[in-house]
C-alpha cells in the first residue's frame, strides 16, 4: 500500500489533495472554521471513497496547525468507514454497522486494523467498539477529535465516533503505544470518590487527591495544571499503564482528561528520556517490520505542547520518517484498543 | 367504569409488552457492579496492606539475616583472635625456649666454673702442701741455725779456752754465730711470708669457697627457672586446649548459624514467593478495574437505548 499526505497551511482543500490519486480509504483533518466545507468538498472530489474526518492538527515533515491536512491509502487497501452515534448515551445502538464494515472488507487480526476519531465518552465508546473488535482479533488506533464534530463518508456528525476498517493487502498490519513516563517512587493508590461522567477524582488511598498530589511534588494548587507534563497519573492496567492528565482542580478533588473509576490503581508518573524512548519504539518497529510500507501515528496535544517547548517536535519528526512514509494527527486523547490514554503516541504500521 | 376497565387493559398490554423489566434489570445490575467495585475497593485496600505488611517481613528478614551475618563475622573475628592467640602462645613458647637454651647455656657455663673452681682448690691443696714443705724445710733451717748457733757459742768458749790460739776460730765461730742468727732472721723473714701467703691463700680459698657456694645456689636458681619455664610452657599448652575447645564451639556454632541462614533463605524465599502471588494478585486486580470499566460503559447504554427503543416504539 501507499500513504500519501497532502497539507494546505491555508486551509485550501484543493491544494492538499493536489497529486492524490485514487485513493481507497481518506482521513481529513481540517480546522473548526472551515470543517463542513472541507467535508463536502472532500466527497464531491472522491465520491464514494470511505472517508473519516475530524477537527485537529496533523503532521509529516511539519505540523498543520490551522490548515488542512489529508492522509489517505492508496493501491493495496480495502476499507470501510463508518460512524456511532450518540456515543454519549448509547454508541452500541450502532455497534451492527462496525460489525458489517468488518466482514465487507474481511478483516483478519493479521491484516487489518481501525482507525477512529471520536467527539467524546471515549472510554465508553472504545469498550463499545472492542465488544466487535476482539472477536476478530483487530487492533484499534486512534484520537479525540476537536470542537465536538467528526466525518464519515461525506457527512458531518456530532456527539459520534467515525471509523475506518482498513485492511492492507500487501502484508501485515500492527499497532504501538509508546509511552515516555516511568513509575516516580513506589507510590500506589486506589482510587474512589470518582464521577466518571465528570472525570472527576476524589480521593486516593481515601485521601485528597489534590492533597495527595501536591504533598508528593510539592506543588501549589496553581502549579497543578503545568505539573501535569512533568508527572502525569499512570491507570494500571496488568502489566500496562495508561495515562491520565490533570485538567482542573475541583475543591479537593482533580478533574483530568480521562475518566477514573473507582477501585482503578493509579501510580505517579515521571518524565522519561523522551528522545531514547523514541528511539527504543524506532528500533523496535524496524526490528518487528523490515519492510514498512506506511506509518499512521495519533501524538496528544500534551506531547505536541511538550515536544515543541523542548525544541524537538521537528526532530521527532524526522526521525519517524526515518521509518519511512510517516503521518498522523495530534489528538486530545488518544486511543489503543479498549484503553484510552493521554500524554501518548499510538500507531499503525503496515507492512 | 367502561373508561376504567380500558385503563387497566392499557396498563396490562403495556406492562406486558414493554421494556421496563429490562430497565430494572438494568438498573439492578448497575447497582450489583457499584457494590462489585466498592468490594473490590476494599479488597484492593486489603491486598495492598497485606502486600505492606509482607514487605515489613521481607524487611525484617533481611534485617535479621544481616544480623546474622554479623554474628557469623563476630564468630569469625572470636576464631581470628582466638588463632592470634595461638600465635601469642607459640610466640611465647618460642621465647621460653630461647630463654630455656640461655639457661642451659648458662648451667653449662655454670658447671666448668665449678670444675675450675675444684680445680683451683686442688691447686690451693697443693699449694698449702708446698707452703707446709716450706714451713717445714724452715723450721729445719732454724733448728740447723740453732744447732749452729749453739756450735758457734760453744767453739767460742772452746777458743776464749785456747786463748790467743784461739782467737782467730773465735772470731770465725762469732761470724758463724752471726751468720746463723742473719739465717734466723731470714728464716723468720720468710717464715712470715710464708706464714702471709698461707693467709691469704686460705682466704682466697675461702672465697672460692663462698663463690662456689653462691654458683651453686645460681645452678639451683637455674633450676628453679627450668621448673618454671616447664610449668609456663606446661600453662600455654592447656591454653592451646582452651584456643581449641574455642575453636570447636566456633565451628559448631557457625554451622548452627549456617543452617539458621539456609532456613531465613528458605523462608525468605516463601515469602517473596507469596508477595510474587501478591503482586500477581495485584495486578489481576488492577484488570478488573478495567473490565469493570468496560462493564460500566455496556451497562450504562441500556437505560438510554431502552428509553430510546420505547420512544420509537411510541411513534
Amino acid at each position: 500500500m501507499k500513504q500519501f499526505f497532502g497539507m494546505s497551511q491555508t486551509g485550501s482543500l484543493e491544494e492538499a489533495l493536489r497529486g492524490l490519486y485514487q485513493p481507497q480509504f481518506i482521513m481529513l483533518l481540517s480546522n473548526e472554521e472551515q470543517f463542513e466545507r472541507h467535508v463536502e468538498e472532500l466527497e464531491k472530489r472522491c465520491p464514494g471513497v470511505p472517508s473519516i474526518g475530524c477537527i485537529g492538527m496533523c503532521y509529516q515533515m511539519g505540523v498543520v496547525e490551522h490548515g488542512v491536512g489529508v492522509i489517505a491509502f492508496c493501491d493495496g487497501v480495502a476499507a470501510a468507514a463508518g460512524v456511532l452515534e450518540h456515543v454519549s448515551t448509547m454508541p452500541v445502538k450502532y455497534i451492527q454497522r462496525l460489525e458489517r464494515n468488518i466482514q465487507q472488507v474481511r478483516g483478519s487480526s493479521r491484516d487489518t486494523v481501525c482507525i477512529d476519531f471520536c467527539t467524546g465518552n471515549d472510554a465508553c465508546v472504545l469498550t463499545t467498539m472492542n465488544t466487535v473488535l476482539r472477536q476478530h482479533g483487530i487492533s484499534l488506533v486512534g484520537g479525540t477529535g476537536g470542537e465536538g464534530r467528526v466525518s464519515a463518508n461525506g457527512r458531518v456528525y456530532q456527539d459520534a465516533v467515525v471509523y475506518g476498517v482498513v485492511r492492507n493487502l500487501g502484508g501485515c498490519v500492527k499497532t504501538y503505544k509508546e509511552n515516555i513516563y516511568h513509575q516516580l517512587g513506589n507510590y500506589r493508590f486506589i482510587a474512589s470518590d470518582t464521577d466518571r461522567a465528570k472525570y472527576i477524582l476524589g480521593s486516593l488511598n481515601g485521601k485528597s487527591a489534590k492533597q495527595v498530589y501536591k504533598s508528593i511534588l510539592h506543588v501549589t494548587d496553581e502549579e497543578i495544571l503545568t505539573r501535569t507534563f512533568q508527572n502525569p497519573f499512570g491507570k494500571v492496567n496488568g502489566d500496562d499503564t495508561c495515562i491520565i492528565s490533570i485538567k482542573d482542580v475541583q475543591g479537593g478533588a482533580l478533574a483530568c482528561f480521562r475518566q477514573v473509576n473507582d477501585s482503578d490503581v493509579l501510580i505517579l508518573l515521571e518524565l522519561g528520556d523522551y528522545r531514547a524512548i523514541v528511539q527504543d519504539t524506532i528500533r523496535q518497529i524496524c526490528r518487528e517490520f523490515p519492510h514498512r510500507s506506511a506509518i499512521f501515528s495519533v501524538n496528544c496535544l500534551f506531547r505536541y505542547k511538550l515536544f515543541s517547548e523542548q525544541n524537538y517536535m521537528q526532530a521527532y519528526l524526522r526521525d519517524m520518517a526515518a521509518l519511512g512514509n510517516h503521518a498522523g494527527f495530534v489528538g486530545y486523547g488518544e486511543h489503543y484498543n479498549n484503553r484510552f490514554v493521554n500524554q501518548s503516541m499510538t500507531c499503525a504500521v503496515f507492512e | 367504569m367502561l373508561f376504567a376497565g380500558k385503563k387497566r387493559e392499557a396498563r396490562r398490554v403495556q406492562e406486558e409488552t414493554g421494556l421496563y423489566p429490562l430497565l430494572h434489570v438494568s438498573e439492578s445490575l448497575k447497582e450489583y457492579q457499584r457494590m462489585l467495585v466498592h468490594q473490590e475497593v476494599t479488597s484492593l485496600w486489603e491486598l495492598r496492606q497485606v502486600g505492606a505488611s509482607f514487605s515489613g517481613v521481607l524487611e525484617n528478614a533481611d534485617h535479621f539475616q544481616v544480623k546474622l551475618e554479623n554474628l557469623d563475622g563476630s564468630f569469625t573475628n572470636i576464631s581470628q583472635t582466638s588463632e592470634q592467640f595461638l600465635q601469642v602462645k607459640s610466640a611465647v613458647a618460642g621465647s621460653v625456649e630461647e630463654a630455656q637454651g640461655e639457661m642451659a647455656a648458662l648451667a653449662q657455663i655454670s658447671a666448668e666454673v665449678q670444675q675450675s673452681f675444684d680445680a683451683m682448690r686442688e691447686t690451693f691443696g697443693q699449694l698449702q702442701s708446698a707452703i707446709n714443705a716450706i714451713q717445714h724445710c724452715m723450721d729445719k733451717i732454724v733448728s740447723i741455725a740453732d744447732e749452729t748457733n749453739i756450735l758457734a757459742i760453744n767453739a767460742s768458749i772452746e777458743a776464749a779456752r785456747a786463748g790467743a790460739a784461739g782467737r782467730g776460730f773465735s772470731v770465725v765461730a762469732e761470724q758463724v754465730k752471726r751468720l746463723a742468727e742473719e739465717i734466723k732472721i731470714l728464716t723468720g723473714e720468710v717464715d712470715a711470708g710464708v706464714r702471709d701467703v698461707e693467709s691469704s691463700a686460705g682466704q682466697l680459698n675461702d672465697r672460692i669457697g663462698l663463690s662456689q657456694q653462691t654458683l651453686g645456689q645460681g645452678v639451683g636458681i637455674v633450676e628453679e627457672a627450668n621448673e618454671s619455664f616447664r610449668k609456663i610452657t606446661e600453662a600455654a599448652d592447656g591454653a592451646v586446649t582452651v584456643q581449641e575447645d574455642i575453636s570447636g564451639v566456633i565451628t559448631v556454632s557457625q554451622q548452627e548459624l549456617q543452617s539458621i541462614r539456609q532456613f531465613f533463605s528458605q523462608i525468605k524465599e516463601q515469602y517473596q514467593d507469596v508477595v510474587k502471588h501478591i503482586d500477581s494478585a495485584s495486578r489481576l486486580g488492577t484488570t478488573k478495574s478495567a473490565l469493570f470499566e468496560d462493564l460500566d460503559n455496556m451497562i450504562s447504554q441500556i437505560p438510554p437505548l431502552v428509553r430510546d427503543i420505547e420512544s420509537q416504539g411510541k411513534k
